[in-house]
């Protein structure tokens, strides 16, 4: 049975419709508004001296000193690096951390070996092991992108993992009753149905490997948008550290939106 | 008739950490050709365990399973019908229902393929084909899967309480039409259920089992007169045989 499209509502529908429209009206009135109000108050307090504008810049400041980067050419370089040590530290991790869940979800033993390790890991605040990276890898974009493919890859094992757990026992019989062997049972079933996690994981990671990359560049740089903060920190400027924090963001929430892009390409 | 399966003193046992569960007790009973069989028996007695051990997903712990006269299972000549339907929401109905042969890469492809096509077309759902199945209702969704089991031409159909998770109207329905179904493709089947007037409606022959241990108790051949399980309700033998198989399981309590 198709719905056919019917276009004469009645009434009690139209109202319906009417206090939809209104409802997202209100929603997005507001959510911009929000924005406005941020950037204007902290505009106007900073204007009329109850804000320092030497401690807590302002949005002309900031604006100011993002063009004054572009025309110089460090916005692109720096971001350049900071983008490429996060998409690299991103993909590394999500690839590894999954092949890694494959290879438990495979072997019942490996699993329960190494789950009390996983569980430690995952638990252990990764930046701590800044020092050694350094010492092992040497001060550099290895050991800032090394940073950030630690921070994401035990969260996408785990997750991948219990989302294959997870998959229904009855689909795996039923595969099995038509003589499947563990490879088409992953490939066919398991894959597909853990698709979901997999898009939140790649939503986890790419906050966490922007974490990541920006402790690294704390820990060892001599380039990027987490070098750039650290630097105007030491030197008392905190327009750069504020344009570098607002590139930061429409950096991360670009990267966010390709991935919600690919989730809505899925769910189609 | 010649058998296609043979249970010859069959014994299962299942391990657990603090116990062994003696579930099956020399089950000994032949399946002939086009046959329907129907196993019925106490709730917990091992009637799951036992259509486990025919498609070879579990291994008797003594005894023989004998399918075609071979002391093994072929999973392309077995269908293994489930009490849910175990639809894959991720494809569509055609591509649940070439499911088996997706796995087992048989060397007349487009044969089958053609025929699961014909199935479809037969049983009415040839215009959902494209649909993801949870679009379909719950009868549906169960004859869809009746389909993906008979799409890779098995000999012998396995069928497990396939109706219980049905409401009642849509449950005499769809047993009606799977009956026509399985009678029409000239297939052998063994369903297992609880309920005695499916049993009795649907099969050739009824295998009454014990409780655990199960043992086969009874073997009963209802030859109901009526053409679908439905008539066959009608039937003047069904209300005797209804209480004498009712006896039976309830004497074992």
């Amino acid at each position: 049975m198709k719905n056919e499209k019917h276009t004469n509502f009645s009434v009690a529908h139209k109202k319906y419709l009417k206090r939809l429209k209104k409802d997202s009206f209100i929603i997005i009135f507001f959510r911009i508004f929000v924005l406005v109000a941020f950037i204007g108050l902290w505009e106007l307090l900073t204007q009329i001296g109850v804000l320092d504008s030497f401690f807590t810049s302002s949005p002309s400041r900031i604006i100011k000193q993002i063009i004054v980067l572009a025309k110089n050419g460090t916005l692109v370089s720096h971001s350049l690096i900071t983008l490429y040590e996060t998409l690299v530290g991103f993909a590394i991790a999500t690839i590894l951390g999954y092949v890694i869940a494959i290879l438990l979800w495979w072997n019942e033993k490996v699993r329960k070996i190494f789950e009390p390790y996983i569980v430690v890991l995952n638990s252990l605040p990764k930046i701590a092991l800044g020092p050694v990276i350094i010492l092992w890898v040497g001060a550099g974009t290895k050991a800032i992108v090394l940073m950030c493919v630690l921070i994401c890859i035990v969260i996408t094992t785990m997750t991948m993992l219990s989302a294959f757990m997870s998959v229904e026992n009855g689909q795996i019989l039923l595969l099995k009753s038509m003589g499947a062997n563990k490879f088409q049972i992953f490939l066919k079933l398991v894959l597909p149905a853990s698709m979901p996690d997999f898009i939140s994981v790649l939503k986890i990671n790419v906050g966490m490997s922007w974490v990541g990359s920006i402790m690294g560049e704390y820990l060892t740089s001599k380039a990027g948008l987490g070098y750039l903060i650290v630097y105007g920190g030491q030197i008392f400027k905190i327009d750069l550290v504020m344009a570098s924090t607002t590139i930061l963001c429409v950096l991360a929430f670009g990267m966010y939106y390709l991935v919600s892009l690919l989730e809505r390409k899925y769910r189609k | 008739m010649n058998e296609i399966l043979k249970f010859k003193d069959v014994k299962y046992f299942y391990q657990t950490k603090t116990d062994e569960i003696f579930a099956l007790n020399n089950i000994n009973f032949q399946i002939e050709r086009e046959e329907f069989v129907s196993i019925v028996g106490p709730s917990g007695c091992g009637k799951t365990t036992l259509l486990s051990l025919t498609a070879g997903l579990l291994k008797p712990s003594s005894g023989e399973i004998l399918f075609e006269e071979q002391n093994k299972t072929d999973p392309s000549k077995i269908g293994y019908m489930f009490q849910r339907d175990y639809l894959f929401d991720w494809r569509s109905v055609w591509k649940n229902i070439t499911l088996g042969i997706e796995i087992q890469k048989p060397k007349d492809k487009e044969e089958k393929l053609a025929k699961a096509d014909e199935l479809l077309k037969k049983y009415g759902l040839y215009s959902f084909k494209d649909l993801k199945p949870r679009s379909l209702s719950g009868g549906m969704r169960q004859r869809v899967a009746l389909i993906r089991t008979l799409a890779v031409e098995p000999e012998l159909l396995l069928l497990d309480e396939p109706f219980s998770a049905l409401d009642f109207q849509t449950r005499i329905e769809v047993c009606d039409d799977v009956y026509s179904i399985i009678k029409n493709e000239h297939k052998t089947a063994l369903l297992v259920t609880h309920d005695i007037s499916e049993a009795l409606s649907m099969s050739d022959k009824i295998i009454v089992l014990s409780s655990r241990p199960a043992s086969v108790k009874d073997v009963i051949y209802p030859n109901l007169s009526g053409k679908t399980p439905l008539e066959k309700r009608e039937s003047t033998k069904f209300p005797t045989l209804f209480n004498k198989i009712w006896s039976e399981l309830t004497n074992e309590k």
